[in-house]
């Protein structure tokens, strides 16, 4: 097997003491979408140790054009994303050991999954979950690497704990929803350009070259022909309540966490129940169709047709809801369904 | 004079890549406050703003020559 990892232990900073290095660490991959696809398959063909993918969707038709992990029989099958990527992911390296974890990255999650792994890599579409990646990184001292897109858009920023400021020392606060709306649509060149930068920031983490490692905020715009790399050494701020002295991980404190959210520019709401059940799917399904709904599903979950609406379950009770952006209207849709 | 430059969503707002403006001796929020006069649709709110490509707070200032960048932070992934 050394063969199939000749090309990049003869990159020199990396050689073979890098190489074993890499094959020991375990990386948290948050999100599988697009930059989770490329991100995982990159460190997966990296030889990585350990590779736990998390997320909470499945795999749709519209995703195909940039999430290069996924085929038409997933979105047929209507697979979870988790499960789809470690399913190939094995395939193209049966030498790293993959987990699959289809769920949504509470802040309680986090700090459960957070254990043992020494680098975790942000491939979600949303803030909150950002930020509690942010706190978690902090309390734990786990270097995290930012990443995100929109359009022919990209940025991405590498987070260590004790060393660079952190992303709530930027940002100060959650930016508001629909600013970061993601409705601008997106060419995968962006995604692929965002991989790169998280990726080999990865590989520079792994192999432990901490002088390597991007001290700068990147952004750039491929259409337009932007580049930026901003210094941000000064934004540390020893009254952050992520990394200062006085923190308070605000951020993983569930009380701040929405049980409901409108996924943005996916016309979806999501809804998570206070506590996480164990639903058998199969009974569900069957009383559903005693009722006359249109029902499907595969080992994870269950997509019910309801009107104009689409109500997906996965037997955590957490649920999708499509064709709504209205937060009573899918509370009732599933209230409904599940009582 | 500053040369300020919009990026993503920012740029569309704006119609340009950068504009020139007079905002020395001002700090970052004046700054803001200037261009929200003028382009009444940007929406600078939960904008980083870099001066020479370093990060800078609302309330840094300005200098004569300093080049201004207005960077939204986006969520896709
Ligand atoms: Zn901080």
């Amino acid at each position: 097997m050394d063969e199939r990892y000749s090309r990049q232990t003869l990159f020199s900073p990396i050689g073979k003491a890098g190489q074993e290095k890499i094959r020991s660490k375990h990386i948290l991959m948050i999100g599988a979408g697009a930059l989770g696809s490329g991100n995982a398959e990159i460190l997966t063909r990296a030889g990585v140790g350990r590779l736990t993918i998390v997320d909470r969707d499945y795999v749709e038709a519209s995703n195909l054009q940039r999430q290069q992990l996924y085929t038409e029989q997933d979105v047929e099958e209507k697979l979870p994303k988790a499960a789809a990527a470690a399913k190939r992911l094995r395939k193209i390296n049966s030498d790293v050991e993959i987990e699959a974890v289809i769920t949504d990255a509470t802040p309680e999650k986090l700090e459960e999954l957070i254990q043992g792994v020494d680098l975790i890599i942000d491939a979600t579409d949303n803030f909150e979950t950002r930020m509690a990646i942010n706190d978690v990184s902090q309390k734990y001292q786990i270097p995290w690497i930012y990443g995100a897109c929109v359009g022919s858009f990209g940025m991405s920023l590498t987070i260590l704990p004790g060393k660079t400021p952190c992303l709530n020392c930027i940002l100060k606060k959650i930016p508001i929803q629909g600013m970061t709306c993601d409705t601008g649509g997106i060419i995968a060149p962006t995604v692929q350009m965002v991989i790169s930068h998280q990726s080999a920031e990865a590989l520079k983490i792994l192999v432990e070259d901490w002088e390597a490692v991007r001290t700068s905020f990147v952004s750039f715009d491929l259409w337009r022909n932007q580049y930026t790399s901003m210094k941000v050494s000064k934004a540390k701020d020893a009254g952050c309540l992520s990394c200062g002295e006085n923190r308070t991980y605000p951020y993983l404190d569930s009380e701040n966490m929405t049980k409901s959210t409108v996924l943005c520019g996916r016309d979806t709401v999501q809804i998570r129940p206070p506590r996480q059940q164990n639903i058998q799917l199969n009974d569900l399904s069957l009383q559903l169709k005693e009722l006359g709904y249109k029902v499907k599903g595969n080992p994870y979950l269950l997509s019910v047709e309801i009107d104009e609406q689409r109500l997906v379950i996965f037997n955590d009770g957490r649920a999708l809801i499509h064709g709504t952006n209205d937060l009573t209207q899918a509370k009732s849709i599933y209230q409904r369904l599940l009582g | 004079m500053n040369k300020v430059l919009f990026f993503a969503h920012l740029r569309d707002a704006v119609g340009e890549e950068f504009i020139t403006i007079d905002a020395s001796g001002r700090t970052v929020a004046d700054l803001k406050q200037m261009v929200l006069e003028k382009y009444t649709s940007v929406n600078l709110e939960n904008v980083m703003t870099a001066i020479n490509e370093e990060f800078a707070s609302d309330d840094d200032m300005i200098h004569e020559g300093s080049e201004i960048a207005f960077i939204p932070p986006v969520s896709g992934g």
